[in-house]
């Protein structure tokens, strides 16, 4: 079969940084092929490559043999290449039919809109995903997830011959993301090649016939077959070695007073009737879909949210969180958001700045003097601690990898030596090296005596982890399960607790 | 690239926040501050030639009363930007400030020393209904502010009948009338320490790193313990206090607390409130300060006005010049950011 489009040699130089060095990809009609590679391996940049966006230093790019180039983005979607991007680019104020055929309503200044017409010709590519959405909402009032989902059907729309997909699943649920598979086959099957980006390798290997790994700017593996490729070639591949063991291993805590109680709480957010408790050097995991409740729930905790009934314990004693400020400083509570860029980071301050945020009052002497030299010294240790790589502390976090990232907004709470640390999907966006050394971590924590609530969706990641797996779904706890490593078993025994859940409700 | 020791305790000269005064020297000639002085220095220079008497004592003299009152103006309304926020009422609430201070030595016979406190604590006490209606109602800044500047006026004027305070103890007019060294008003020495203390403020204490962070980022800062919403508060009373302080010296050079000596409103103080933090690179979304570039900004806007005054312009043409001139600093900081944006994607 001759491909539908081929990247030869293509090299992308940065000020600085060469990003590419000689990639090679080539793609085939009607086939899904998967992209991989950890964070800044070049999987990106390639893509806006692809796209448009950057034009590459050298090395020619072939669409059906011919020689093409891309000047702009609009030039690639013209000649058949469209993409879903990582980042939302959707306008939040404007319709999802707006959305969708927002470069056919630009393109003439004067003809009037004609609303009725772009709003049936938007429901026809949201009935292709199987959305049920007006497509005169406004987009700022959907879901994240839904949002995710309007891009995709945005990109449909172009009916594009090669369609790029950029962690299309990063923010869908399970049955979300089976939907999407469902399409994603159709259009293989109608001849589309499929560009497939994701670091959850279960979905890789479940949707994907080729893959591409990139390492360090450079073909790890070149537009080869996935047959015969396990799990464990895959990240041999990008990582350039085997994966780290040591996964799950047995902690008992059971001997260890509780750290933090919950029983019967309900907040005003809509929770009811929530138990749960963690002892000290205790992983407890709150499995749940998106929208579960689970992110809520540690806001509450943390008095963002107001807890409405039953009973919070603080080390045995029942307390009442008014404010974040006194589950910091008067209870020793940490989070790690989910959402690093605005929840977790203050991304234009520095490296520096950000790791000693919680501990300012702390080391703050007489009249509240501070000097960089104090905060540093408190929080060097843990920024050396988790390898954090930077050029210097006076960087601003904006700059770093997500990756980089995440081990600031990890380091912080280490610097604050909190009791309990609520982690909120920690590796969303991070890459396998820097998963596996998070997950050794937590683990390292908790040997220490630190209790840690670990938030996360993606089950294989609970179960290397978690000591004890409470299971929520609509607000409300629905099962709570001990944790024995086993993925087959355990993963059964959690899908069971939300499905029990489903058919009762 | 792994980390070596070197590289981090490199960091050690750079200042994470406030004040970009610890930049390599490669920043320092692009950032706000050199060019300032950079401008500064020019126009100095032509003002120098083509006035006559512009470095005369008595200029000098009148330079330095008359920026003092413009920068502590911007430094009042800097305070306030940090939230992201910004306060439109400072006229209004440094006004009142300093009638609350004559009213308190005329007709309540308190000592002046007590009563300047009193109007300071009065301006900080407006900054506080500020704060709180600001975080009450969430909404921006922009329209509270512009809601209290009205009532506040309003309410003063009736009160004091629109009528001054003149019967003050002859040591506010000395003081406006002193010179140090023969050409130093003491109300530019007042300011520098102000603007000192300030500087200390956001780069050297726990208080003024949460003001920061509670500006860049609210919903981060606030997880990571700080108290978002009293941080805005603080912030503005510490704007109501500043423009206390300058309608204060106001007084001083006046010799009298005269409820229109900021125009209508207090409006006459808005355009040197935004030009001086605007030109000095402290940014409108919040989150970063620079004490010395709202300094050097708003003594090149004094500067501009004296001397384009001196050489005959018509105040009008010197009001349209102003605001072509903040308008131009915000199109070229907008450059000058996305031109570092690019350098540092290396």
């Amino acid at each position: 079969m001759t491909p539908i489009f081929e990247a030869k040699g293509i090299q992308k130089a940065f000020p600085g940084v060469m990003a590419l060095k000689g990639v090679t990809l080539s793609l085939l009609p009607g086939s899904v092929h998967a992209l991989l590679g950890e964070n800044g391996a070049g999987k990106s940049t390639l893509i806006k490559v692809i796209t448009g966006v950057h034009q590459p230093t050298a090395g020619t790019l072939l669409l059906d043999g011919q020689q093409a180039q891309f000047h702009n983005p609009r030039d690639a979607i013209a000649k058949g290449i469209g993409v879903v991007h990582q980042e939302r680019n959707l306008f939040p104020r404007f319709s999802v039919a707006e959305n969708i055929f927002l470069e056919q309503i630009g393109s003439s200044y004067l003809t009037p809109v004609d609303y009725a017409r772009l709003n049936r010709e938007a429901r026809r590519w949201l009935d292709a995903l199987e959305l049920d959405i007006d497509p005169a909402t406004p987009v700022s009032e959907l879901s994240v997830a839904r949002m995710q989902l309007v891009e995709i059907a945005k990109a449909l729309s172009l009916q594009s011959r090669v369609l790029l997909l950029d962690e299309p699943t990063a923010s869908l649920t399970t049955s979300e993301t089976d939907r999407l598979f469902q399409i994603v086959r159709r259009l293989r099957d109608d001849g589309t090649s499929l560009v497939f980006v994701s670091h959850k390798l279960e979905e890789v290997q479940e949707i994907c016939d080729r893959v591409t790994v990139l390492r360090d700017g450079a073909n790890a593996c070149d537009s080869r077959s996935m047959e015969g490729v396990t799990r464990h070639d895959l990240v041999q591949m990008m990582i350039g070695r085997a994966e780290g063991e040591g996964a799950w291993r047995a902690r008992d805590t059971s001997a260890q007073p509780e750290v933090l109680g919950l029983s019967g709480v309900s907040t005003e957010l809509g929770h009811r009737d929530v138990s749960l408790s963690v002892r000290k050097g205790e992983i407890v995991g709150l499995y749940g879909l998106v929208g579960a409740g689970r992110t809520e729930l540690a806001k509450s905790i943390l008095g963002q949210s107001a807890v409405t009934g039953g009973e919070v314990r603080v080390d045995g004693k029942p307390v009442r969180i008014r404010s974040v400020f006194e589950a910091i400083h008067t209870h020793g509570l940490g989070y790690v958001s989910e959402d690093r860029k605005t929840e977790g980071l203050i991304l234009q301050h520095s490296v520096l700045a950000n790791a000693g945020v919680p501990i300012w009052r702390k080391l703050g002497g007489a009249l509240g003097t501070l000097t960089d030299g104090k905060i540093r010294d408190a929080v060097l240790p843990y920024l050396r601690k988790l390898e954090v790589k930077t050029p210097s502390l006076a960087q601003t976090a904006a700059n770093l990898s997500g990756g980089n990232q995440q081990k600031i907004s990890v380091a912080k709470w280490l610097a604050a030596g909190v009791r309990l640390l609520i982690v909120d999907e920690p590796s969303v966006g991070i890459d396998i090296k820097t998963k596996a050394y998070l997950h050794e971590l937590l683990r390292e924590l908790a040997d220490n005596g630190t209790s840690i609530l670990l938030i996360t969706s993606d089950l294989p990641e609970m179960i290397a982890v978690a000591d004890r797996i409470v299971v929520m779904d609509g607000y409300r706890v629905t099962g709570e399960l001990p944790n024995t490593g086993e993925y087959d078993s355990v993963s059964r025994a959690v899908m069971d607790r939300i499905h029990d859940m489903g058919e009762v409700g | 690239m792994t980390l070596q020791d070197a590289t981090y305790s490199s960091g050690t000269d750079d200042s994470p926040l406030g004040p970009r005064t610890g930049l390599s020297r490669s920043r320092f000639f692009l950032s706000n501050e050199f060019g300032l002085i950079l401008l500064i220095a020019i126009f100095a220079i032509i003002f120098g030639f083509a006035t006559k008497g512009f470095f005369s004592p008595f200029n000098l003299f009148a330079l330095g009363r008359n920026s003092a009152v413009n920068i502590m103006i911007g430094l009042s309304m800097m305070s306030v930007i940090v939230t992201g926020g910004l306060n439109l009422a400072v006229g209004a609430m440094g006004v009142c400030a300093a009638m609350v201070c004559g009213w308190m030595i005329e007709s309540l016979g308190i000592p002046w020393p007590l009563a300047i406190a009193g109007g300071l604590a009065f301006g900080a006490l407006l900054g506080w209904i500020n704060g709180w209606t600001v975080v009450r109602t969430g909404l921006h800044s922009f329209i509270i502010t512009l809601a209290t500047m009205s009532i506040f006026f309003g309410v003063m004027i009736f009160l004091t009948k629109a009528e001054a305070f003149r019967e003050l103890p002859p040591v506010f007019t000395e003081f406006g009338r002193a010179r140090v060294l023969g050409y130093v008003s003491p109300l530019l020495l007042v300011t520098l320490v102000v603007a000192v203390l300030l500087a200390w403020l956001y780069r050297g204490t726990v208080l003024g790193r949460e003001m920061l962070a509670a500006g860049a980022s609210p919903a981060a800062a606030e997880l990571s313990g700080i108290r978002v919403g009293r941080m805005v508060i603080l912030c503005h009373m510490l704007s109501g206090a500043l423009a206390g302080i300058a309608a204060l010296m106001l007084v001083a050079r006046n010799g009298a607390a005269i409820p229109s000596m900021a125009g209508q409103l207090g409006q006459d103080w808005l355009l040197p409130a935004f030009l001086g933090p605007v030109l000095g690179g402290t940014l409108l979304q919040g989150g970063k300060v620079s004490v010395l570039g709202t300094v050097l900004g708003a003594f090149l806007v004094t500067m501009l006005t004296s001397g384009l005054l001196m050489l005959q312009i018509g105040a009008f043409w010197v009001q349209s010049f102003l605001g072509l001139m903040l308008l131009v600093a915000v199109l070229l900081d907008k450059a000058r950011r996305s031109y570092l944006a690019r350098r540092n994607l290396a």
